[in-house]
């Protein structure tokens, strides 16, 4: 969460000469990210983002605390000034009666008291840095709770007393269903185990820790008030915040866990703005309810241990000098340090490596050195073996044969997943329907791209991502593959093969096989030593697709080469024309004439139209030049064995 | 000695013929006229058994030289006709292009932003020893949260910020997830115990998110060093030298204090912002937009946590670690100014045709 505060409010409790920017730098290097100081009006305005660890630091005099430790370390002189905290005068009079029952597991401590005020505007001062640090100025009452809030750190609360329906209120845990409504006006149901306070008659009177309710609340007739700081369980905060949406500032703060101690500072300073601002006069004893006192703790470090995690010789005298400014009570005795964590630090600290970071921190990041880790033993490394390294390959490859590479969701709509639904992993908290379960293919997405870009008629795509296959009692396989779509006026099925063949021969892959899809569709499987390596599929006239096993093309793709020595001898070349029956294949006829003669080296189809197919061949020898003769009897025997085999004539 | 003055004539004009021939196929004609099967040299050579045998010797010889002559002055005259030729050609061929023509192109795609910086990526650290790894997207609580030393509670593993897979909890592993980062292979690698190790885990994560700098799927990229004697110092430097490489050598790098679960001490990673140069302010004195007072962060980094060491099986007194978490998306549209992190994963083609 991020908080706003002037530069005149910090140095109420921060003295020091330096500027705002000098401040803001030094915080943000060693503490906490201002993330911008502007300018506002005559002063300056930190807008500060503050950790989940560090709610100690959501406050004015909690960043003065801060800013006064860390300053010295950039030369700088700073003081950190406490707020005073006067005790209020006890009532004169008959004492307002007021009771509380708690209950521990919910509330850590509760500090109350009831105050007769005068509800007007709020003094320009309190307006002006509550509007500076984004909350908006009602009046004098709720302001004051904002106030108290933003300068000690814990959230407030305040009661119209004549509105509770009684004298008692009781801390409980909600039950389902019940429902409340808002000061904001809006009515809620709520989700059960959630922290609320109820009335004597058993009204739910407040939302404990993240909003007030509208029966209660403070309105302009207001006379007299019960001011209310609770320090909550925070998982309880969390749960019902989220579950709610109502993400107020204090129940940001109560979720992070604020420091029960600041529950009486936060009272005792509210009284003392009510008596001044309010006309406020306190009408009932102090009320002070403090189960869960937190332990004090500490925590030891040894000198070796800060210089090898930092990596610089800090002394033990220097890192207990930085701990004391930041509040923590510190012994040295030999080689090791020991500290006591303060009670606004006990939920960040403990352990000697929290330590370290703090003593690392305030003596500047900036101010380590910077070096490589030193070299360490040697392993091998064969790009073969990396999956990573054809995947660069691959996508390369297709980069330069005209495909443009996307990246989809892992997550697909029901519409677009492939297989039984009822068997899908399936997100339990998905954001949307269109991003419910973990895809079992690639190409459906693939086809919602070409599906958005339905301007164009020409397009290449390709994907190499995981899909994820449901195994029982375990995680899911997460398999890599490489899904390609090819659109074009005329496209067919040997425009996608051809870029697998080609994909595979440049992977030194030789075996791959294409059989008929047995099971609807046209197209192929790809099939790689006996396994399936996916599929090709034409969707269209003008479309096709293909999914492929990437896993397996890297595990058979090789960087080494089928070298064969050069002939001496040149080739002679020629073409054949072959009339052939319509359901005669390529690979039929090639097997036969290649079965000819060992002296065939090339064969390659050259062009097909009707029933013709036109190869080329090359026949060469080693041994040496090949005679008219020799060549003449090898044609002569493949037109033969195709004419007696597959009825094939050469075509005059 | 009819023949020889037939010989002697048929070369003179020959010669002379060839002298005047202008292209290759005049000559050709001419060779086949004169030299060719039925050429009229050749007729005369045939003649020659008819002469006397006393001067056959000096006739025959002096046809040899007729046939050289001819012979020569055709591929001298065959080889300049050719030239000119060429040289006609070339000139046409000169006039008729247009330099300032669009070529003829081969095909040429795309490679997405996320794979370019991927592979930039994995090349700067595999120069520095890193190893590339990947693993689960979809994990086990356990690895991603209980094991990186994540209470109970913490908001990350609510409903609200991590996306659960419906199925049945493991015994020991607990609920099926998305995994919301990649240090869960943090874990994984560590268990493997071959140290020491130098990681680079590149992986798809998911959070449950969508607004302009968020989006439900994107991509990190890890750095673990695990061995003895690592300290803050090994971690400034690593990311010095990414920094460095990756954006440029004039960008400066700072650290500052942060709050993981599973890193004690915990770092923010800035890097100085590329429009105003480090300065917070444009040239025109304008406050700089895209960074803050100069500075752009990049991602997260810290020592590991001796927690998370332990549940990894690794000795905390022997080993000490740090680990660097970064998107892909975030320093990929820094270093290319996109705006927009969700235009990233934009899937029409015109936006992705621009990579």
């Amino acid at each position: 969460m991020n908080i706003q505060i002037l530069d005149s409010w910090l140095k109420e409790y921060l003295k020091t000469e330096a500027p705002a920017k000098k401040i803001a730098e030094a915080l943000s290097l060693t503490s906490v990210s201002v993330e911008r100081v502007e300018k506002w009006k005559n002063d300056h305005l930190y807008d500060i983002e503050i950790t989940t660890n560090r709610p100690d630091l959501a406050s004015v005099v909690g960043l003065a605390r801060e800013a006064g430790a860390v300053l010295a370390e950039f030369d700088i002189k700073a003081e950190f000034i406490p707020p005073k905290l006067p005790l209020p005068q006890k009532p004169s009079g008959q004492k307002v009666p007021l009771t509380i029952i708690n209950d521990s597991s919910l509330v850590n401590r509760i500090t109350a008291v009831v105050l007769d005020v005068s509800v007007r505007k709020s003094p320009a001062l309190i307006q002006d840095r509550l509007e500076a640090t984004g909350i908006r100025s009602l009046n004098n009452i709720i302001d004051i709770t904002n106030y108290v809030m933003r300068t000690i750190g814990h959230p407030t609360h305040v009661f119209d007393y004549d509105r509770l329906g009684g004298t008692s209120l009781k801390i409980r845990e909600s039950k389902r269903g019940e429902t409340i409504i808002t000061l904001d006006g809006k009515q809620h149901s709520l989700p059960g185990g959630d922290i609320v306070a109820e009335n004597e008659n058993d009204e739910i009177v407040d939302l404990i820790g993240i909003m007030g309710l509208a029966n209660s609340v403070v309105t302009d007739e207001t006379k007299r008030i019960v001011f209310f700081i609770d320090n909550n369980e925070p998982h309880h905060i969390r749960k019902t915040s989220m579950a709610l949406g109502i993400r107020t500032e204090a129940a940001q703060l109560n979720e992070k866990q604020i420091d029960p101690e600041l529950a009486l500072e936060a009272l005792l300073y509210g009284i003392s703005l009510y008596l001044e601002f309010a006309d406020g006069k306190v009408v009932s004893d102090i009320i002070d309810i403090y189960p869960n006192q937190p332990k004090t703790k500490t925590v030891s470090v040894s000198e070796k241990q800060v210089q090898a995690t930092i990596g610089a010789p800090v002394s033990l005298s220097e890192a207990a000098e930085i701990l004391r400014r930041l509040g923590f009570p510190v012994g040295v005795s030999g080689e090791v340090l020991r500290a006591e964590v303060p009670s606004f630090r006990s939920a960040d600290i403990g352990i000697p490596e929290d330590l370290i970071e703090e003593i690392a921190r305030v003596y500047g990041y900036h101010n380590i050195p910077s070096r490589l880790p030193q070299a360490t033993t040697l392993r091998a490394y064969n790009p073969e073996d990396s999956i990573f390294y054809w995947e660069k390959r691959a996508k390369e490859m297709l980069k330069y044969w005209g495909f443009t590479e996307v990246y989809t969701y892992s997550m697909v709509p029901e519409e677009i997943y492939e297989g039984r639904i009822e068997s899908a992993l399936a997100l339990a908290n998905p954001l949307s329907s269109d991003m419910a379960y973990m895809r079992r293919t690639l190409v459906p997405s693939l086809l919602a791209v070409m599906r958005e870009n339905k301007q164009r008629e020409d397009m290449r795509l390709f994907e190499i991502a995981n899909i994820y296959e449901k195994q029982t009692g375990d995680l899911p396989r997460h398999l890599l593959r490489l899904g390609g779509l090819m659109a074009a006026p005329q496209i067919n099925f040997q425009d996608g093969k051809g870029i697998i063949e080609q994909l595979a021969r440049d992977f030194g892959i030789r075996q791959l096989q294409f059989v008929p899809l047995s099971a609807g569709g046209i197209g192929a499987s790809v099939i790689l030593e006996e396994q399936n390596c996916g599929n090709i599929e034409v969707f269209s006239d003008s479309v096709l697709d293909f999914e492929l096993d990437f896993e397996l093309l890297a595990k058979h793709a090789t960087t080494r080469k089928a070298y064969q020595k050069v002939s001496k001898y040149p080739p002679i070349v020629e073409d054949i024309a072959l009339k052939v029956p319509e359901d005669t294949s390529y690979e039929a006829i090639v097997s036969v004439i290649q079965r000819q003669s060992p002296l065939i080296r090339h064969l390659s189809l050259l062009d097909r139209y009707g029933d013709t197919r036109t190869f080329h061949l090359e026949y060469q020898s080693d041994e040496k030049n090949l005679t008219t003769e020799e060549v003449t009897a090898i044609r002569e025997k493949i037109f033969q064995s195709l004419r007696s085999q597959l009825h094939i004539f050469p075509k005059k | 000695m009819e023949l020889e003055k037939e010989l002697l004539s048929l070369k003179n004009n020959a010669v002379s013929l060839i002298l005047d021939a202008k292209t290759p196929e005049e000559l050709e004609e001419l060779k086949l006229q004169f030299v060719g099967r039925s050429g009229s040299l050749t007729k005369l050579l045939k003649e020659l058994p008819k002469v006397p045998e006393n001067e056959r010797r000096e006739i025959g010889q002096l046809a040899n030289e007729v046939k050289t002559v001819i012979e020569e002055a055709l591929e001298r005259a065959l080889e300049q006709t050719t030239k000119h030729r060429q040289a006609e050609r070339l000139l046409t061929l000169k006039q008729q292009i247009d330099v300032t023509e669009p070529g003829n192109t081969p095909p040429l795609g795309h490679l997405h932003p996320v794979t370019e910086a991927i592979e930039e990526i994995t090349e700067i650290f595999s120069h520095i020893g890193f190893t590339r790894v990947r693993y689960p997207e979809i994990e086990w609580d356990w690895y991603a949260f209980e094991a990186l030393n994540f209470p109970k509670n913490h908001p990350a593993r609510d409903d609200w910020e991590t996306f659960f897979i419906r199925e049945a909890p493991h015994a020991t592993y607990g609920p099926m997830l998305l995994t919301p980062h990649t240090s869960s292979g943090q874990i994984r690698e560590m268990l493997k115990a071959e140290m020491p190790i130098r990681m680079l885990n590149i992986a798809k994560t998911y959070r449950r998110q969508s607004d302009v700098s968020h989006v439900a799927m994107f991509h990190q990229f890890e750095t673990l060093v695990v061995d003895e004697k690592i300290s803050i110092a090994d971690l400034k430097g690593t990311l010095d030298y990414f920094v460095k490489s990756y954006f440029g050598a004039d960008r400066k790098t700072r650290i500052r204090p942060y709050h993981f679960q599973f890193t004690e001490p915990s770092f923010e990673v800035d890097i100085t912002c590329g429009a105003c140069l480090g300065k917070g302010r444009l040239p025109d004195g304008q406050e700089c937009k895209l960074c803050k007072e100069g500075w752009l962060e990049l991602g997260g980094a810290g020592m590991v946590h001796p927690n998370v060491l332990k549940n990894s099986g690794v000795d905390p007194d022997k080993y000490s670690g740090f680990a660097s978490g970064f998107g892909v998306e975030r320093v990929a549209t820094v270093k290319n100014g996109l705006e927009d992190i969700r235009d990233i994963y934009s899937t029409r083609l015109s936006f992705l045709e621009q990579f």
